[in-house]
């Protein structure tokens, strides 16, 4: 068990992947001399060699249909796009053929591909180094979409989507890529599609993800001290979800709010707010909660605190799912 | 001296063997001759020399400027543009107002030599607005971060003055590292193929963030252009002169009904990538310091000075100049407001979007609920 | 004298501190704008700090070496200005134990963390490591809120049997919401949620003929339930069983055959709740919702008590299984004493009798009553059997003394006369325990190794778990129950 800071628990997964299969490399830009633009590569092109943690030219679309081309040659590509506003010029690598090459050549070819891909905002960046498209990817069916929210999640998961012989998406967030935690590197994980009940509560279940987890975690702190008690469940995996999980809480609660960076319409709130409402309508006490982004693109850095979900905002829709004042008490449009 | 009448190569110099791109002045100042690019500058006078000479002080002082600024937290991020002032000034001096600039985020020496006020070149780094200008004010898009998507802009920019009947021209800025993207490229097929008035103006500054040109390319830039179809020119980048005779070529043979330029200004990134880069874990700095060597400001001072142009007189009133604009510079931006927060909402669309009126009017009662 | 103070800044890196490396000047020194004052390492790369301001260093604040947070004060300057009282400004965080000394004390020294480069803005924001708490809205104080949440908190952990109720708002809205154009009435959908549809469903409740009392008017459960109760003739039969005179008699009577329906029935016959009914329904309604009741059964082979029973009624002494009980019941007491004793609330104290005044279920014509026997503890079995006796006929010819009805300490109820093995009584108010005794069957039971035809009794008996626990109210009936089996024990009891 160390202390590593998210970023160090990435980096000390894909050491192991490494090491553990012949077969596994990595590509991406600026990954190998440099060690990554967030030091998540650091040493590893010193250790494994220029063949293993290769640095690529300037092409997302280049990384990801160089990594298909790899699979097919029974390597386990694992491809870092070095920010989420880049992965577009390679959307249609993955989507196109990443995700559906399995089904169309009827499990012939398999694409072991990681994709992994720093994302959300709360950095104070320039644009299109903020984004969340995950929505995107969970959408399109032949991928797993996953993502971390503490460095043992981060390590474990990694590896195991790694070891998967489908193609994962795998969001990093990066505002939380200095949060420090315990890493087990050989604890057994709870496995990457599963999501985690983070603090038990009776009250709410908050859903959330990635970087808002940290965000969740402190709303249900400061909601202790007026007498709610939240439910805070990290989904994990975003393709599949977890819905079991999910619903076991809300059947316990009755109540539900969802939070994500990404923008409302479309997000995945929409899905979870959807699913849940079928499997748990006669457990509900209220109609489900998404707090989440705007429906814009994501604003230059002083407005960013005015996009992004805060602990307030997610209160407030709390509030609404418990029937309390809230902002949109007396609000009419 | 006369300041007044065109500067000319001294014909006993012997001519410096640089086959490898266009030179003009080299790096200790002395001025060569090149049969085909000197008739481009064969009209610029020692004060229009000197003119650009004082370009390059400015703009790299609001450069040093602007990366202080970051250091004492008034700005997010800057991206430095040491290294590259002839480049950009020479080719954006050459421009007229109706053309039209497409570049990357690194192009401010350009942006200033459009008009763009001071302020506005900070505003989006400083995070108070996603853009710094009005485009058509200047003459100059929005800078572009994704690497290389403004090239296709350049191309249909292009195509549209063509369709249009006029000579404006339009230009793309982007680096080495842009050239593997694949939009440059297919940019590079549309602008042959519609022989589209654009200038693709690359400056191969050596360095990608943290990998090096070889990299991305196996052989000189330039070379790919002629692949495409279009002609190309490899241009000394820290040469103004160089740099100003080919990007006049190139916006001649653009006017002309000639189709696209590819100009490669082979240059260094002095700096790093941006602020927050730390360039000693991958640069050696024995080749640092070759480029220190042909540092652009250099040799044109050296050049003005031999010909008896640049004074101590006049460089002392470069410098003030310089220190004015600097000043003037850190005051527009510790000026800059920040945004109104329900600004958030605005400009996403032209036209009224019911959906995001919703969202606007619900964000404006939560935040009404707040203590002042 | 102008003053500027200077804190370190978030270097663009992500960075939450960093170390300073090498100061370039000296308290003293005059300094331009962007001139170099210090080295400051951060992410293993050295990055020089150029000076804000011209001015003249009055301070520096750190140490070489020294580890500082980001937006900690690091330099003082002195501007070129008016003359006036030095000034520092609020935003910036004194570093602690500094003052305008020449060489502030360092930060406390701690190790760099890793930091890495973010690359492209100003970096995440630097946990304060303070609380979490909300920010403060208008009109809604804290109390307000807490007032709020206590009420609606309480019902969400409501589950199961219980009825949950949905919170109610503390401020009723200022305009209307309409988010939807108006409805006629007759088109219009009842506003409810899931659940509460279900369960009005489930009753057979009209939601249309409610009035919501929710937010909105919103039908609320409580709405439901309680048009459920209106609408209802017969609420849930109750637990209590009535008791009927005790005379010993162990061939219970199984009830009566009723006759046929007569076919001119009224269809409702409504009676005021009054008197005895109604005093004993409130008696029951406030021992069986204040005290937990738990019950445990107990069936014994009590063929011996009968056959003493029968015994002492041929020597001429008065007997019956229900005295043999409830001297049994006494022995049982004294040696769990717990079974008689009382929760007083008010005094916040447990109260243990030393002496029992057994209770007895009675039916009577006006209703169930219970008076008891005082001193019962010190009874023999046949003042038992008598006094029993005399307790039940007073009480039916309505002549039993308020006294009587009052004092119980622990009780008994005799089911068995009705026919029935076993229920689950509940407790007189204020008593801890009470023991219903079945009917005496003729059943096979194990004896001797063998099955034989034996008189089985089933034992039931209800304490108030605040004031008993299980072991003990399992020790009392074992007690009564050996008694019963085998009326000898008594010897090593007594």
């Amino acid at each position: 068990m160390t202390e590593l800071t998210l970023a160090k628990a990435l980096g000390s997964g894909l050491r192991r992947a490494l090491s553990d299969d012949d077969k596994v490399v990595l590509l991406g830009e600026d990954i190998g001399t440099l060690g990554g633009v967030f030091r998540v590569t650091d040493g590893l092109q010193r250790d494994f060699g220029k063949d293993r943690v290769i640095d690529t030219p300037l092409a997302e679309a280049g990384i990801i249909g160089m990594a298909v081309g790899l699979a097919f040659r029974g390597y386990r590509p694992v491809c870092e796009i070095q920010f989420d506003g880049f992965i577009y010029p390679g959307f249609d690598q993955i989507v196109a053929q990443v995700a559906k090459l399995h089904y169309r050549t009827a499990g012939k070819v398999r694409m072991p591909l990681t994709i992994r891909v720093p994302y959300g905002g709360g950095i104070g960046a320039v644009e299109h180094h903020s984004e969340s498209p995950e929505a995107y990817f969970a959408h399109t069916a032949g991928l797993r979409v996953v993502t971390c929210s503490t460095p043992q999640d981060a390590h474990s998961m990694l590896r195991e989507a790694i070891a998967s012989d489908d193609p994962v998406l795998f969001f990093e967030p990066k505002r939380r890529y200095w949060t420090k935690g315990e890493v087990d590197e050989d604890a057994t994980a709870l496995p990457m599609g599963k999501a985690r009940v983070v603090t038990e509560g009776t009250d709410v279940t908050l859903v959330t993800y990635g970087p808002l987890v940290a965000t969740a975690l402190d709303a249900a702190v400061a909601a202790a001290d007026e007498g709610i008690s939240i439910e805070v469940v990290d989904l994990r995996s975003l393709s599949p979800v977890d819905f079991d999980t999910v619903s076991a809480s809300v059947q316990k609660t009755g109540r539900l709010v969802i939070t994500h960076e990404a923008s409302e319409s479309g997000g995945l709130g929409a899905e979870i707010a959807a699913t849940l409402t079928d499997r748990c309508f006669y457990y509900l006490e209220a109609a489900p909660v998404r707090i989440t982004g705007f429906d814009v693109p994501y604003p230059a850095a002083k407005l960013e605190d005015h996009f992004l979900p805060d602990l307030d905002r997610i209160l407030d829709g709390v509030d609404r799912a418990l029937g309390r004042e809230n902002s949109l008490t007396g609000w009419s449009a | 001296m006369s300041t007044t009448v065109p500067v000319k190569a001294q014909k006993s110099v012997a001519k410096k063997q640089t086959p490898e791109f266009v030179q003009l002045l080299d790096p200790d100042g002395k001025r060569l001759s090149d049969d085909l690019y000197d008739p481009w500058v064969s009209d610029v006078t020692g004060d229009q020399l000197a003119s650009l000479y004082e370009d390059l002080i400015i703009v790299r002082r609001i450069d040093t400027e602007a990366t202080a600024l970051q250091r004492q937290g008034e700005l997010g991020l800057w991206p430095p543009l040491f290294g590259q002032e002839a480049a950009q000034v020479g080719s954006a001096r050459t421009l007229r107002p109706d053309d039209f600039v497409f570049s990357s985020y690194r192009e401010n020496a350009v942006a200033y030599c459009r008009g763009v006020k001071l302020p506005d070149l900070v505003k989006v780094w400083r995070g108070t607005a996603s853009s710094g200008w009005d485009p058509f004010e200047v003459g100059m898009a929005t800078p572009a971060v994704i690497i290389g998507a403004q090239s296709l802009h350049a191309t249909g920019y292009a195509a549209g003055c063509k369709f249009d009947g006029v000579d404006s021209v339009s230009v793309a800025y982007f680096g080495d590292g842009a050239t593997s993207e694949g939009d440059v490229n297919e940019a590079m097929v549309f602008a042959a193929s519609f022989n589209a008035p654009v200038i693709f103006f690359c400056q191969n500054n050596q360095w990608a963030i943290s990998e090096p040109v070889g990299l991305q390319a196996q052989r000189p830039i330039a070379d790919r252009a002629p692949g495409f179809g279009i002609p190309s020119i490899r241009v000394d980048g820290n040469d103004v002169l160089a740099v100003m005779a080919a990007t006049r070529s190139a916006l001649d043979r653009a006017r002309t009904g000639g189709g696209p330029t590819f100009i490669e200004a082979v240059t260094y990134r002095r700096g790093p990538h941006t602020t927050s880069d730390d360039p000693s874990r991958y640069v050696d700095p024995e080749v640092a310091k070759e480029w220190e060597a042909k540092d652009p400001i250099a040799r044109v001072e050296a050049f003005l000075r031999s010909e008896g142009v640049l004074t101590d007189e006049l460089a002392a009133s470069i410098q003030a100049r310089a220190d004015e604009v600097a000043a003037e510079f850190r005051a527009g931006c510790l000026a800059l407001e920040n945004p109104e927060p329900l600004s958030v909402f605005d400009n996403v669309y032209a036209t009224e979007h019911s959906g995001l009126a919703r969202q606007k009017s619900q964000y404006k009662a939560y935040l009404e609920g707040f203590d002042k | 004298m102008a003053v500027k103070e200077f804190a370190l800044p978030d270097l663009g890196e992500g960075l939450t501190e960093s170390e300073i490396v090498e100061w370039h000047v000296a308290v003293g020194d005059l300094v331009t704008l962007n001139q170099p004052i210090a080295e400051v390492e951060t992410a293993k790369a050295i990055v020089s700090l150029p000076s804000p301001v011209a001015g003249k260093i009055s301070a520096l604040h750190a140490e070489p070496g020294a580890t500082v947070t980001v937006g900690t004060r690091i330099v003082t300057f002195e501007l070129e200005g008016a003359a006036g009282d030095s000034d520092a400004p609020d935003d910036v965080e004194a570093a602690p134990a500094t003052g305008t000394d020449t060489s502030g004390t360092a930060e406390a020294a701690q190790v760099a963390p890793e930091r890495n480069s973010v690359l492209v803005g100003y970096g995440p924001a630097v946990e304060s490591g303070k609380r979490p708490t909300r920010k403060a809205r208008g009109g809604r104080s804290a109390t307000n809120s807490a007032a709020s949440s206590a009420a609606n908190t309480a019902s969400p952990a409501a589950k199961g049997g219980m009825a949950a109720q949905p919170p109610v708002p503390d401020v009723t809205p200022t305009e209307p919401r309409s988010e939807a154009p108006a409805v006629t009435a007759g088109e219009a959908r009842t506003k409810t949620t899931p659940p509460v549809r279900k369960l009005a469903a489930d009753r057979g409740v009209d939601l249309t003929q409610i009035t919501g009392t929710g937010p909105e008017g919103i039908i609320t459960r409580d709405d439901v339930l309680g048009a459920a109760e209106q609408s209802q003739t017969s609420a849930e039969s109750p637990n209590a069983a009535v008791a009927q005179a005790a005379d010993g008699d162990t061939a219970g009577s199984a009830a009566a055959l009723r006759g046929p329906r007569q076919r001119d029935r009224a269809r409702e016959t409504r009676t005021p709740i009054k008197s005895v009914r109604k005093s004993t329904a409130a008696a029951m309604v406030a021992s069986a919702f204040t005290a937990p009741h738990v019950t445990e059964f107990l069936t014994i082979d009590v063929t011996r008590t009968v056959e003493l029973v029968a015994r002492l009624k041929a020597q001429g002494s008065a007997a019956s299984v229900l005295s043999v009980v409830a001297k049994a019941l006494c022995i049982g007491v004294d040696r769990n004493p717990s079974l008689n004793s009382r929760w007083d609330a008010e005094a916040n104290e447990i109260v243990e009798f030393g002496y029992i005044n057994l209770g007895i279920a009675v039916a009577t014509p006006r209703g169930l009553m219970v008076p008891n026997l005082k001193d019962a503890d010190a009874m023999t079995l046949a003042e038992l059997t008598e006094a029993i006796g005399d307790l039940a006929r007073n009480a039916r010819a309505s002549k039993a003394t308020p006294a009587s009805l009052n004092g119980g300490t622990i009780s008994i109820t005799n089911v068995g006369v009705f026919g029935i093995d076993a229920g689950t009584p509940i407790l007189n108010p204020g008593e801890a325990a009470i023991l219903a005794m079945g009917a005496v069957r003729r059943l096979p039971w194990e004896y001797n190794g063998e099955v034989a035809l034996r008189d089985v009794m089933t034992l039931s008996l209800s304490f108030d778990h605040r004031l008993v626990d299980g072991e003990q109210g399992a020790r009392f009936l074992t007690d009564v129950g050996a008694i019963l089996s085998d009326p000898g024990t008594v010897l090593s009891m007594v």
